[in-house]
Formats: C-alpha cells, sequence, structure tokens
C-alpha cells in the first residue's frame, strides 16, 4: 500500500470503518505522520460531537453495576511507566522491530512443539499454577487490536523460565495460516510458536523463556511458522 | 482497540497543555483510583456512550452490556488516557464506538452463522430517546449533517451507525470502494468545517 492510500484512508480510520489489514497499515503509519494525526485527532473530536447529538441516558440500574465491576477491576499503570522507549525505536515494537527482527530463534518453535508433546488440558493446569505460584511471576492479557473476536493472556516467571499461554473464543485461523506468538525482548523479537486454537478456540500452551519479555505479541503467519513476522499484529502487550 | 497504543507513545513529545475540562480531570482523577471522581465521569459520560453504543447495536439489552463494558474499560485504563490524543469526551467516543462495531461484527458472525436473524423482534429503540442532553447540540449536529451531500451523508452513516467497513459500504451501495473512502473523507471534512474541532 503506497503512503498516499494511506493518507486518504484518516476518515474511515476514524469512523471504524476499515478492514483489519488497513486499519494495522494505517495505525502503522499514522503515528509517525502529522498530517494523518491532526486528521484522526480532529475527524474524533467531530465525531465525538455526533455521538454526543445521539445522548441517550441508559437504565439508571447500570451505573450500580458499572461500579460494582469497577470496585473489583484493577487499573493498568500509566503507559510513561512502560520501559519501552529507547532511542532506536521510540515508537515501540510496531512492524519496523518485529519485521528487522535481529535474533531469530526458529529452531524454537521446533523444540516447544517438542516440549509439548500432547495437548492434555491437565499438565497444563499443573504448569500454569507452579508459574503464578512463583512470586515473580506476571500475567497480562494482550491488547487485541484485530477485528477477530477472542483473548489471548500470558502468564510467565522470569525465575522459572516459563510462560504459560492461554487464547479463549478464538476463530480456527484461515487455511494455510496460523498463530504465531511472539517474544519481543528489547530490540529483539523472537518467534516464540505457532498455535492452532482447537474447535473450542481455545489455546493452551507451556513454553520456555529465553530472554526477559518487553513485550508479548500474536499475529497471522503461514501455517509452516515465520522466522520473522509477515502477518499484522492482531495481538500486543507491553510488559 | 486504536485508543489503547502505550506502544507507540511518542515520548519525545512535549506534553501539549490541555483545556482543564471536567471530563478530562474527572478521568485524571479516576485513573488515580479515585472511584468517586469515576462515578461522576459516568454521570458525564453515559449518555453519549449509551447514546452511541445504542445507534449502532440497537438492541436495548445488548447495548446496556456493551456500554457496561466500555465502562469498566475506560476505568482499567483511566491512567494511560493520553491528552495529546484528543479530548476525554472524543478518547470515550472512540471505545464506545469500537466496542459497538466489534459487537455487531462478532453478532453478525454468528447470526451469518445459525441464519436467526429473522427471528430476532424487531427492537423499538427509537422511541427510547427521551432526555437528550443538550437539544441544542442535537440540532447543531443535524444542521451541520444537513451540509453534507446525500451521498456523503448515506456512506458516512452507514460506514458510522451501520458499523460497515468502507468496503462494505461500496457493495451496499453498488459504487467502487474509492468512490465510498472519497465519500467519507469529503464528508467528514465538511462535518468538521461545519462542527469545529472543538467538543
Amino acid at each position: 500500500m503506497s503512503d498516499i492510500d494511506v493518507h486518504h484512508l484518516a476518515a474511515a480510520y476514524a469512523l471504524d470503518a476499515l478492514d483489519p489489514r488497513e486499519r494495522a497499515a494505517f495505525e502503522a503509519h499514522y503515528e509517525g505522520c502529522d498530517v494523518c494525526r491532526t486528521d484522526v485527532l480532529e475527524f474524533r473530536e467531530t465525531m465525538a460531537q455526533v455521538a454526543g447529538s445521539l445522548s441517550t441516558p441508559p437504565p439508571l440500574s447500570l451505573k450500580d453495576r458499572v461500579m460494582a465491576d469497577v470496585a473489583v477491576t484493577r487499573q493498568l499503570s500509566p503507559a510513561l511507566a512502560a520501559p519501552v522507549p529507547a532511542p532506536s525505536r521510540r515508537q515501540g515494537p510496531s512492524w519496523a522491530l518485529l519485521a528487522a527482527a535481529a535474533v531469530v530463534v526458529v529452531a524454537l518453535i521446533a523444540g516447544v512443539v517438542a516440549f509439548n508433546g500432547g495437548s492434555d488440558d491437565d499438565p497444563f493446569n499443573d504448569e500454569l499454577a507452579a508459574v503464578l505460584e512463583q512470586t515473580d511471576s506476571r500475567m497480562i492479557e494482550l491488547d487485541n487490536q484485530s477485528d477477530i473476536d477472542g483473548m489471548f493472556k500470558v502468564a510467565w516467571s522470569p525465575s522459572m523460565g516459563k510462560a504459560v499461554l492461554m487464547g479463549e473464543d478464538l476463530p480456527v485461523a484461515p487455511d494455510g495460516k496460523a498463530y504465531e506468538l511472539w517474544l519481543i525482548s528489547g530490540d529483539q523479537s523472537m518467534a516464540m510458536y505457532i498455535l492452532d486454537p482447537a474447535d473450542d478456540g481455545q489455546v493452551h500452551r507451556t513454553l520456555p523463556t529465553p530472554a526477559e519479555p518487553t513485550a508479548w505479541a500474536i499475529t497471522m503467519e503461514p501455517e509452516e511458522g515465520s522466522a520473522v513476522a509477515t502477518g499484522d499484529i492482531m495481538f500486543i502487550s507491553e510488559v | 482497540m486504536g485508543v489503547l497504543r502505550p506502544l507507540r507513545a511518542r515520548h519525545d513529545e512535549p506534553v501539549v497543555a490541555e483545556p482543564d475540562d471536567l471530563v478530562g480531570a474527572l478521568l485524571r482523577r479516576a485513573g488515580r483510583g479515585d472511584q468517586s471522581a469515576f462515578g461522576e465521569l459516568y454521570d458525564e459520560l453515559a449518555p453519549m456512550v449509551h447514546g452511541v453504543v445504542l445507534k449502532v447495536v440497537r438492541d436495548p439489552a445488548m447495548s446496556e452490556e456493551v456500554t457496561q463494558e466500555v465502562f469498566v474499560e475506560l476505568w482499567r485504563l483511566a491512567a494511560r488516557f493520553d491528552g495529546t490524543k484528543g479530548s476525554a469526551r472524543s478518547w470515550a467516543a472512540t471505545l464506545a464506538h469500537r466496542r459497538a462495531i466489534d459487537r455487531v461484527r462478532s453478532e453478525q458472525a454468528s447470526r451469518d452463522r445459525q441464519d436467526r436473524d429473522a427471528q430476532r423482534a424487531v427492537t423499538p429503540h427509537d422511541v427510547v430517546v427521551a432526555e437528550v442532553e443538550s437539544t441544542l447540540d442535537v440540532a447543531r449536529v443535524r444542521r451541520a449533517l444537513a451540509q453534507l451531500s446525500d451521498l456523503q451523508r448515506e456512506a458516512v452513516e452507514l460506514a458510522y451507525f451501520g458499523g460497515h467497513t468502507y468496503r462494505e459500504v461500496a457493495v451496499l451501495l453498488g459504487v467502487a470502494e474509492g468512490t465510498v473512502k472519497s465519500r467519507i473523507r469529503d464528508g467528514l471534512i465538511r462535518l468538521r468545517d461545519e462542527l469545529g474541532g472543538e467538543a
């Protein structure tokens, strides 16, 4: 897609009217493009006014439900606390970073597949419990930047060097494609695992963590796996 | 989830002084865990959020679920609100629309599978539009929308209210994708010029 094409997507983007591939292309482009950033910002303010003109109070009882949820929902830390901004990659592990992956752990894919062997759920639950018991364990839900349903969570423990990946409500990948998990560590992104959700849309995998993750991401790749990401980022979260 | 892009935050830019609007101030307090500020924020934003969700989703019960999701997400993300990327109100409107679209697209997918669309009762959602917050704002937006050509308005409404991608709008209207892209762009530019950027 040429830059000219991308520029012209700002309005459709502000209306959420792009398909996932174009949306990812536009998002990769617009933060670095003053024209598009301004366009998106202004179009969104405009549409907020349109939204305001639609104002309809929800039932009063909804506030109680929201506040009850809020009382038990942990808030995310501010983005500024993220250990992301190094000069050479201040836009984070976007496309360029994944594509320019310096270290490629192809062998890891095979290794992890072997490591997992069967996909019985019980060992997985034990593995998950073992990771979560560690005092240094972390668990995050990846931000879904795609238009598909579904959710990924990763839990890991640096001291164990082990991570568990959980996916839910995921559509089966298109023919010839598969989801691929990436561990991003500093300016390296590592191909971690090729996965295909079971018929119930679930993914449960245990895998080693060869490096301290600074972010996790999921892309769609050819089913044999890619050493360097070729698909759009579908899910991503910094650590 | 375009509103949540912490990885691409531009830390090299100076923070632009924000107008100290009520909604933004409440959101920043909520980001520090202040639930009572969040309650006030809810009161300020709920009619707009629910309005846009209802317009897109249409089913009242499902709309309530989506509105609830949007507010819990606003709470979760409050500390990541970045005033340099627009006002708090526009952030909430963007999130509300995005979640509403997510819901209708996933509903559509499941309907396509189950083919039970025809059995759904028609929801008389339009009668709910009582107590509109400010009739002046409504009139202003309506006047602005009236400045669009019929073709522009049709494309913008099918995309924003209908939850269709511009490619889908092109199929619906039987015109080229590029044509729809232009109509949406020209329409939004005119709308922006009529309404101004400020919320």
